[in-house]
Formats: structure tokens, C-alpha cells, sequence
């Protein structure tokens, strides 16, 4: 191939990646260290910004509640997820039904899901008659109005949410395993936890990692549940560290201080990324 | 499994569906309700959030924008996965491993540089800010890079032989072997756009910009929005991706999975 064609071919990838991903990249990283905001027009202020954030009460409970929503929701979605693909592939009658049926919510648009929620979580909603029902201790007026289980609420709709998803890849990943090795665990008489352990979990292991990594991206940005649901109250209770982005960068205009939130985030992400891929991987090096 | 396991599987099986199903004929069926929620009501609601609500402009915003976004990637994509399968030049590793890693990236954070760009350049609050920066996306270069590592190229040196311009190629030959992976990209590009939310929202002001999922959004609390009127824009929002999704399960299945195995 001749050179201005290739020039021409790449150009809008080229393009979209300069202008769209790494220059944003780089901007924001500059923008971090400056007070960018509707009073001040960005000089460089060093480490201020960072070390603000750290002050920052708003800050450290946004940082405090994505944490606990990842740890709270990744365990349960990809066990569960897990779970139902392990089934699905057994070709129990009707499996066709129900991975359709599983996947649905992940079609369905965030902002749909959660203004159905927002119903179902209201005070004669069902989900709030069904906890009342089953005698929790539930909140007066509504489970998104109470400090308490307002974040375990949208975390609850979470995990419904993105289970189907992780089913599908899963799936994908059992379904990669070459057909004798199911067979020798057939004849053996393996049972569902035997052939969980010893068979399925090692060979999806790069599946696993990828659902993983993907999961924890995921959930540390969470954002249009937040913001459809409860605008990150009450008393700042969800408030995540996207909506904590959004809140100080795009209502109160304080960029440069927002960009040091967001960028943390992205180092955070990263870090815990590499961490998974490290601790996961182990010393083979080979995987995906 | 036992005949025992698999009738518990088969009814843990059912329960989910059930969970699954729940919340979204919940929203069909409040949909139907009127307003304190003890009569049918049938289409009223449809109708009344049609007019009131200017959900016609809202669903041709979105229909705009997810098409446009679509079809540039059908293009784009095809183009730049072509150079990187069978070209030869430098950074052509780089340019692919690139598009690997903004897969990585969480776009989330980029949400207040790409607002600044767009409004320093007069992008914000314009069409164009809702399809430029999608027009070619990582997934889509990574799809069909590899799709058409995996074709032979017997067709395109006999083409090249015969006289026949790269473009040609690209067109004429590649193109028409690629629809199965083009497909796949249509509909997972078309179903992300279509209800794509955070970007949407942060790229415009004027309510006459907005796509459906920014425009139910911001009805939610308004005066005069009660849950039945809502869940009835909420079924207008979702029905087209149910239609695509009962069309072309077995395409988005691999859409969602090409990206994993291969990666």
C-alpha cells in the first residue's frame, strides 16, 4: 500500500484518538494543577488541588462510597453471574429463553432503569411493600430517602442490572473450553463444585480476569444512577467520585479542582486494573 | 447433573427471569395507568408525553445522532481496520495496541477536558458534539482489524494484479466480506448511542438538542410528570432497543464478547 493512502486510511482514527482521548488525557492532567475555575483563570498552583481533595470532607465520602459500592456489588455480580452461565451452559430446557431474558436490563437505557426504580423504591412502591412484607426495617419514606439504605438501594439495582452482561461472558469463556474436558468430568461424576473448582475456574481464568477488570471500570464510575435517583443525597450519602467530578466541575465550575478529583480516580482505576491483572495472573505471564 | 439438579436449576432459573422481568413490565404496565393509578388509561399517557413532554424531537435527536454515529463507524472503522490488517508502516502496532488500551480508559473521567474542547472550538451544545467525538470507536477499529487479519487475501492481490486502486479493494472486495463484522458493529454502536446518557447530557444545554435518555432525565420531577406519564416515555425510550435486540440477538452477543475472547 502506497503511504498517503495508509495516511488516508488512519487519518480519522489518528484523528478522533489525538483530538478525542489523548489530548483530554493531557489537558486534564495540566488542568489538575491549576485553579481553573468561573474566578480565576488557571495559573499553576501545584499540588493544591490534591492536597485540597484530601481535606475535603465531600471529597473523602464520595472516595468512601464508590468503595464500598465496588466492593459491595463486584463479589455478588460475578458470582452470581458465574452461577447462571455455569447453568445456562448445562442446556437445562428453555436456556435460550433465559439468557435472553437475563440480558434485557443490560440493553435497557440507565436512566430508564433507574427512574423505574425510583418508582419501585418510593414509598408505595413495591420493592417497598416487599421490605416491609419481609419485616426490614424499613425507612418512613422511601428506602432512597434514608441515609441508611439509600446506596445499598442503588447497589441492589446494580447487581439486577449488570448480572446479565457478565452472564453472557462467562458464557463465552465456558463455552471456549474444549468439549472433552466437560466429558472426562462427565464420566468422572464430577459434581457442580468439583467441576466449578477443578475445570471451569482455571480454564476461564483470562475471562475471569477480563470481567473483573471490566467490572471494577465499571463501578468506579458509576454516575447516572446517582444522579437520576438522588443527586448524590441524602446528605451527600451517594454521592460518587464521578458525581463528585460532575458536581464540582460542571455546576460549580471549579475545574482545576475537579480535574485533580477525576484524575485520582483515573489513577485509582488504573492501579487497582494492574493490581487485579498482577494478583490474578500469577507468574505465567501468558494469559489472554 | 441429576435429574434432582437439574429440576433446582431449572426452578432457580425461572425465579431469576422473573426478578429480571419484573421491573421492565412493571414499567408497561404503569404505563397504561392513569394518573392516581387505579384505571387503564391505554395509549393516553403516549399521547399526552408525545405532545407535552416534545418526545417527537427527542426521538429524532436520538435517531440523528445514533445513526450518524453508526454509520460513520461502518466507514471509519472498516478504513482503519483495512491499514492496520494489511498495511505495513510504522506505529502500526502502536495505532492498534491504541485502540486496546482507551478500552482501558474510564471515559467518565474525561467528561470536564472534552466539555472544555467542545465548548473552546464551538462544538458544545451543536449536533456535532454528540457525533464527532464517536465517529470512530476503539471497539470498532479492534473488531475489524481483526476480522480482516482473519480473510484471505487471495482476492485482493488478484484485484491488485488486475490494476484495481486500494480504495476499490477496500470497497468493492473487503467490504462486501466483512458485513457479518460490520454488522455486529452496527448494532452495538447504534444500541450504545441510542442510549448513551453522560456525554449527551454534558455536551448541550438547549432542550432542543436533547437525546431521549437526556430528555426523560431531565422530565423527571418537572411539574405535571407523574410516574405513569414518565413510565410511558421510559417504554418509547426502550422499545427500539428491544426490537433490535429480539432481531439481532446472536450479532450483539458476539459484539459484546468479540472485545473479551479476543482481547
Amino acid at each position: 500500500m502506497k503511504k498517503h493512502i495508509i495516511l488516508f486510511l488512519i487519518a480519522p482514527w489518528f484523528l478522533t484518538l489525538a483530538v478525542f482521548w489523548a489530548f483530554p488525557v493531557a489537558y486534564s492532567f495540566w488542568l489538575s494543577f491549576t485553579n481553573h475555575s468561573v474566578f480565576a483563570s488557571g495559573t499553576f498552583v501545584g499540588l493544591d488541588n490534591y492536597i485540597g481533595l484530601f481535606q475535603d470532607k465531600a471529597f473523602l465520602l464520595s472516595l468512601k462510597n464508590t468503595a464500598f459500592f465496588a466492593i459491595g456489588t463486584i463479589p455478588f455480580t460475578t458470582i452470581i453471574a458465574l452461577v447462571l452461565a455455569m447453568l445456562i451452559a448445562e442446556k437445562i430446557p428453555g436456556y435460550r429463553i433465559f439468557k435472553a431474558a437475563y440480558f434485557l436490563p443490560s440493553i435497557t437505557s440507565m436512566v430508564v432503569i433507574s427512574m423505574i426504580f425510583v418508582s419501585l423504591y418510593s414509598r408505595d412502591g413495591y420493592l417497598h411493600l416487599l421490605g416491609k412484607a419481609l419485616g426490614l426495617a424499613v425507612p418512613e419514606n422511601g428506602f432512597l430517602f434514608s441515609t441508611k439504605t439509600a446506596l445499598p438501594a442503588i447497589m441492589l439495582m446494580d447487581i439486577w442490572v449488570a448480572i446479565g452482561y457478565y452472564v453472557l461472558l462467562f458464557l463465552a469463556g465456558i463455552s471456549a473450553i474444549p468439549p472433552e474436558i466437560h466429558e472426562a468430568a462427565a464420566i468422572d461424576g464430577a459434581g457442580f463444585w468439583r467441576k466449578l473448582t477443578v475445570i471451569i475456574l482455571p480454564q476461564i481464568k483470562p475471562m475471569f480476569l477480563f470481567i473483573l477488570v471490566i467490572n471494577t471500570i465499571r463501578s468506579f464510575q458509576i454516575f447516572i444512577e446517582i444522579f437520576v435517583m438522588t443527586r448524590g443525597g441524602p446528605v451527600g450519602s451517594t454521592s460518587t467520585l464521578v458525581y463528585f467530578v460532575y458536581e464540582e466541575g460542571l455546576r460549580r465550575f471549579n475545574i482545576g479542582y475537579a480535574s485533580a478529583a477525576a484524575y485520582l480516580l483515573f489513577v485509582l482505576i488504573l492501579i487497582l486494573s494492574l493490581l487485579q491483572i498482577r494478583l490474578l495472573k500469577g507468574r505465567q505471564g501468558t494469559v489472554g | 447433573m441429576t435429574r434432582w439438579g437439574r429440576a433446582a436449576a431449572f426452578i432457580t432459573m425461572i425465579a431469576v427471569m422473573v426478578t429480571m422481568l419484573f421491573p421492565l413490565s412493571y414499567m408497561v404496565w404503569l404505563s397504561l395507568k392513569s394518573e392516581t393509578g387505579d384505571a387503564l388509561n391505554w395509549m393516553e399517557n403516549y399521547t399526552a408525553i408525545m405532545s407535552r413532554g416534545r418526545l417527537w424531537l427527542f426521538m429524532l435527536n436520538s435517531a440523528v445522532v445514533a445513526v450518524a454515529v453508526t454509520l460513520g463507524n461502518l466507514v471509519f472503522c472498516l478504513m482503519t481496520g483495512y491499514a492496520l490488517a494489511r498495511g505495513k508502516f510504522v506505529g502500526s502496532k502502536a495505532l492498534y495496541f491504541s485502540a486496546a488500551a482507551t478500552l482501558m480508559i474510564p471515559s467518565h473521567i474525561l467528561i470536564i477536558p472534552i466539555y472544555m474542547l467542545t465548548s473552546k472550538i464551538g462544538l458544545f451544545d451543536t449536533y456535532w458534539a454528540l457525533i464527532l467525538p464517536f465517529l470512530v470507536s476503539p471497539l470498532g477499529v479492534f473488531l475489524m482489524t481483526q476480522y480482516i487479519r482473519g480473510l484471505p487475501d487471495d482476492c485482493e492481490q488478484a484485484a491488485r494484479i488486475d490494476g484495481a486502486g486500494e480504495l476499490t479493494i477496500l470497497f468493492r472486495i473487503v467490504a462486501p466480506l466483512c458485513r457479518p463484522a460490520l454488522a455486529v458493529l452496527a448494532i452495538q454502536i447504534f444500541m450504545t448511542n441510542w442510549n448513551s446518557f453522560v456525554f449527551p447530557f454534558v455536551l448541550t444545554s438547549s432542550p432542543e438538542l436533547y437525546t431521549l435518555p437526556v430528555g426523560m432525565a431531565m422530565m423527571q420531577g418537572m411539574q405535571g410528570m407523574g410516574t405513569p406519564l414518565l413510565m410511558a416515555g421510559c417504554t418509547i425510550t426502550t422499545l427500539p432497543v428491544i426490537a433490535v435486540f429480539l432481531l439481532f440477538q446472536r450479532q450483539i452477543v458476539e459484539g459484546i464478547t468479540a472485545g473479551a475472547v479476543k482481547g
